[in-house]
């Protein structure tokens, strides 16, 4: 458990410093000018932490995954042409979505498994990823506000941004899943949304290391 | 010395060998004879192995010669058997023989032979492996049976075909170790019963010619024995994989088939579909695979797979695979990886690796993001360095070890997901090796080598001794002037002469007479320099040029020459008469102050009175004098002592500087050193200050002066030690043909040349006699002394020699004669 409190704070910390970097104005003095592109970057390699915890933490579970994910009734694009041809902003809403999807789930999934006899590192893991995701989500949010005023998506957002009642339903069909079933499917969402992240900016800069 | 330089060269060659084995060349290791083996007893072929080349191309003969004969041969055909064998035809093949064979390997430095090797061709008889063996099962009665067919082993020879094997077939149940054997005869088929049923079998042949050995066994062939009626076994699916993260195939291996032709079908299912697909594309990735295209292929989603075999009898289905396609990437290596070396601001080099990713992988869209990870070691090392690239095409490498050569290698990975590519092809690179190492090397062979040869040298120079010394140090050649012309000298023209000594003006100042220096004590002392040189070798050569001078305009030169002496003196003598009439009448001018004494003494001796009491010198116009030449000599036979003397080391005199003596002044520099000199010369200094136009300075040491005398060939003779006070300075100068000369010196053959101060007459007289001593060994004491001065006075020795030497009818005719010898005058003091 102490392993697990000291994960949730290095978590903890990381949100914060990523927080800082993100709310960072470029108005600020002593602020560096964080462009869209180093944004993207962080959320992309912000995602890619969470698919690599997600992917360790699915490994020692050991679960056979069958089961259809919560978010599986959610349609996003699951190729290369579809997801270059989605609009910007309705792919960012999609990655925004999945992120909400699973933040209820996710703190649900922590309460969940400390009941149970799992090793510390992966309850550490869990705890982590819940973190990890609400930054990741923060972060994605700054982006999009940052694209929005710099003109690159349109302010259309707003009215999609707000589904909540979908999401809970959803929340409640991901709680009724098996652990590795969770992990399973939160693992592939994330695997979903770096590439959706990673899709976007490249679409939105293609000259930045595309 | 033959002998000795001989081995010098060997030892020098020997090194050269050191030097060419550091580079790691040599003669080529002893190859070896491997076997030798007849197929069909008619025909042979020998192979051996060859050992080290020692770095340089090698070349193999084979020798072989038969017991019958002494004769050796070399090898009829070394192609037929391929590399490094030698095959011998019919034409060279005896059964009954004995080959003795040995293999010689040859490169550039050496040779080295194998052991002999014996043959005897009907004991290496060995067949090849009989070949196309082939099976089949056969139902007959119920029964089956197993039918195994085969060919005899092919020969080159055509023409042997005749040839009868026995064959010996064996097999095993595909599981089991041990062989069952058997012998088969001539026959080329076989028919195995009693086989077990569903059995998988291994069957082999060999053959074996009447004589020899048995070949080797056949390859192996696989029969399943059907087992009455069956389904195919169960097909495993293999791997999936997708290339680009857009498409993806999945390979399986089949099972056991049942006896029976089988069909494979994949069948696969999505996740969250109940629908069951069947395999859209089997052809695209070949055989037992199945190829979904971009529109079959579903990311985040799990297909479900599996595989079904299918025959007559039965079908069987694989176990299921559950592939995510995102999970399964796998790209192809890197391409067009390159390596280059470059260099820091140090010099040191380091490694470029660039690369692109794979043809296939759309890395622009984001849509795959690859990381890259290379490995390198050195060729000969076991264990590769991994490095971590990231998502870079490029990477830089530091501290190679200079001298190796390095394989590279890189391969590449979807982010976060997926697996390796297979490693890029092998790229190599030569870290070139550190300069200074190689520079040692190089320096270390070339110090031993110049040492060698430096040891040879003096080892050399040691055993032709002295010779070899003056070859290489050769005699210092005796002096000479730079500024003599031997050109001039032979034309006579002893104004040009003069000139290109430097001493342009004629005649000379006649400032001389005011010099103040009017006692001048000539000693002959150790202090005065004796010229040696001239003794040697230089005087035939002087006597020769002067011997064809025959310019008469030149009073010396007319001296000089000993055939035309007579005349020549006449001639001089006359210009002298006249010189000294005027002379006379300056002394006179100068209110007797001055006083010009040339007599001819009816001893032969002369003697030469100067009187330097006057301040005023005479004056010699130019345009009195027809010639400058003459007046030159006439003017140094009469003209005061010391001026000469002090002329002497004065090089340009022009003409005008006699009409303009007011302006130029003279400069007559005394280089001998007395102990009060340097007050005297203040003295005749400031005395010349007082004298009126003609007088001429005289300032000591001042070399850009004036002086119708430069001629520093003649200083040696007298040298003026002292300069009295008293302001007077005599020169006696008693000799038969020569005045002037103080010093001795020795001229060969001639032993009327030595001159000494034989008494001192009256006051200020100095009388100079010839010395009749044939040699006085010169000695110089002045180190000062320079070359050209000495050469010169060696030529002017000479040529007073001849003077010297010539019948005294000159000298008797007129005592002016005997001034106008340039030699008299050409003694000067320093």
């Amino acid at each position: 458990m102490a392993l697990a409190r000291a994960a949730g704070r290095a978590g903890a910390a990381a949100a914060l410093a990523l927080l800082w970097l993100l709310v960072c104005a470029p108005g600020d003095a002593g602020c560096h000018l964080l462009t869209v592109a180093d944004l993207f970057d962080r959320v992309i390699r912000h995602s890619g932490r969470i698919h690599s915890l997600s992917t360790a933490l699915y490994a020692e579970l050991l679960g056979k995954s069958a089961r259809k994910c919560h978010t599986s009734g959610m349609l996003t694009p699951n190729r290369k042409e579809y997801a270059q041809k989605i609009p910007r902003e309705e792919l960012t809403h999609l990655i925004l979505k999945l992120l909400q999807a699973w933040k209820e789930p996710l703190s649900h999934f922590n309460q969940h498994i400390e009941h149970q006899e799992l090793p510390d590192d992966s309850l550490s893991k869990a705890k982590q990823i819940s973190n990890m995701v609400h930054e990741l989500k923060t972060g994605v949010e700054k982006v999009t506000e940052k694209m929005q005023s710099m003109g690159i998506i349109s302010n259309s957002l707003n009215g999609m941004a707000s589904s909540e009642a979908a999401g809970l339903s959803i929340s409640n069909e991901a709680n009724m899943m098996s652990d590795s079933d969770f992990i399973h499917c939160f693992r592939r969402d994330s695997n979903k949304v770096q590439s959706y992240l990673k899709i976007l900016k490249c679409r939105i800069m293609p000259e930045n290391s595309c | 010395m033959k002998q000795k330089l001989r081995s010098s060269v060997q030892i020098i060659l020997l090194f050269a060998l050191t030097a060419v084995g550091l580079t790691g060349q040599s003669y080529p290791g002893k190859p070896k004879i491997i076997r030798c083996r007849s197929l069909e007893k008619e025909t042979f072929s020998c192979w051996w192995k060859p050992g080290s080349d020692g770095g340089l191309p090698t070349n193999y003969t084979l020798f072989y010669s038969k017991d019958s004969e002494e004769k050796i041969y070399e090898c009829p055909d070394y192609g037929m058997s391929g590399p490094n064998s030698c095959y011998f035809d019919k034409n060279h093949t005896n059964p009954w023989t004995t080959y003795n064979i040995t293999v010689m390997a040859m490169n550039e430095i050496g040779s080295n032979s194998s052991d002999p090797q014996y043959v005897d061709v009907t004991s290496i008889v060995q067949p090849d492996a009989p070949v196309n063996l082939s099976l089949e099962t056969k139902t007959s009665a119920s029964t089956t049976y197993l039918l195994a067919k085969w060919s005899p082993p092919p020969l080159a020879d055509v023409t042997s075909n005749s040839h009868v094997y026995r064959y010996e077939l064996r097999l095993k149940p595909e599981e089991k170790e041990e062989w069952e054997t058997v012998s088969v005869g001539v026959q080329t088929q076989y028919k195995v019963n009693r086989l077990q049923a569903g059995v998988k079998y291994v069957v082999q042949v060999r053959c074996v010619l009447d004589i020899g050995e048995w070949s080797e066994w056949s390859s192996e062939r696989h029969i399943h024995i059907p087992n009455g009626e069956s389904p195919p076994e169960k097909p495993t699916i293999i791997k999936c994989r997708s290339p680009e993260k857009e498409t993806f195939t999945c390979w399986w291996k089949p099972g056991s088939d049942g006896g029976h032709p089988t069909n494979y079908t994949l069948l696969y299912s999505k996740e969250g579909e109940e629908r069951v697909y069947e395999c859209p594309d089997y052809k695209t990735a070949g055989p037992n695979s199945c190829y979904f295209d971009k529109k079959h292929t579903s990311f985040w989603t799990i297909y479900n797979i599996t595989v079904k075999a299918t025959n007559e009898i039965g079908s069987n289905v694989s176990d299921p695979l559950y592939v995510d396609v995102t999970y399964i990437v796998q790209t192809d290596p890197p391409v067009n990886v390159t390596l280059e070396l470059k260099k820091t601001v140090n010099r040191k080099p380091y490694l470029v690796l660039t690369w692109s990713p794979p043809p296939l992988a759309d890395v622009r869209s984001g849509w795959l993001t690859l990381d890259y990870e290379l490995r390198l070691k050195p060729e000969e090392a076991e264990e590769w360095e991994t490095i971590f690239v990231g998502q870079q095409t490029h990477y830089k490498m530091f501290s190679l070890n200079p001298g190796k050569k390095y394989i590279v290698q890189i391969h590449c990975k979807p982010d976060h997901h997926g697996s390796w590519s297979e490693w890029s092809l092998e790229k190599y690179i030569q870290i070139p090796t550190d300069f200074r190492i190689k520079d040692m090397v190089v320096w270390i062979i070339v110090g031993v080598l110049s040492s060698l040869i430096c040891l040879v040298m003096s080892w050399t120079m040691v055993l032709k001794g002295y010779r070899m010394i003056a070859f290489i140090l050769p005699p210092v050649p005796g002096p000479k002037i730079k500024g003599i012309d031997t050109h001039l000298l032979e034309t006579g023209k002893s104004e040009e002469l003069l000139s290109a000594l430097g001493c342009h003006g004629f005649p000379p100042t006649s400032d001389c007479e005011e010099l103040l220096i009017e006692y001048l004590e000539v000693e002959d002392s150790e202090d005065q320099q004796l010229m040696p040189s001239h003794d040697n070798g230089h005087p035939s050569k002087n006597a020769k040029m002067i011997a064809k001078e025959t310019d008469s305009d030149s009073g010396r030169g007319s001296c000089d020459s000993p055939s035309l002496l007579s005349e020549k003196c006449r001639e001089s003598r006359a210009i002298l008469s006249t010189l000294q009439t005027q002379d006379i009448r300056d002394v006179q001018e100068n209110n007797g102050r001055r006083h010009w004494e040339t007599q001819c003494i009816a001893s032969e001796q002369k003697i030469l009175l100067f009187n330097n009491e006057s301040t005023k010198s005479p004056i010699w116009p130019a345009a009195q004098l027809p010639d400058n030449q003459p007046p030159m000599f006439a003017y140094h036979s009469t003209v005061d002592v010391h001026k000469i003397t002090l002329c002497t080391i004065d090089v340009n005199i022009a003409p005008v500087l006699v009409e303009n003596e007011e302006q130029h002044q003279p400069q007559y520099p005394i280089t001998e050193t007395v102990h009060d000199n340097m007050e005297k010369h203040r003295e005749v200094e400031n005395l010349y200050s007082k004298t009126d136009q003609t007088t001429v300075q005289v300032k000591q040491n001042r070399p850009n002066d004036k002086s119708p005398f430069s001629k520093p060939k003649l200083m040696d003779y007298v040298e003026v030690h002292k300069v009295r006070q008293d302001e007077v300075a005599a020169v006696l100068l008693k000799h038969k043909e020569n005045s002037g000369k103080i010093e001795k010196y020795t001229v060969p053959g001639t032993s009327k040349e030595y001159t000494k101060v034989s008494t001192v007459v009256d006051h200020n007289i100095l009388v100079l006699m010839p010395d009749s001593r044939i040699q006085h060994i010169p000695v110089s004491q002045e180190p000062a002394m320079e070359m050209s001065q000495n050469l010169q006075q060696g030529q002017t020795e000479k040529n007073m020699s001849y003077c010297l030497t010539v019948p005294s009818e000159c000298k008797r005719e007129t005592s002016a004669s005997e001034y106008m010898d340039p030699s008299s005058f050409i003694p000067a003091f320093k």
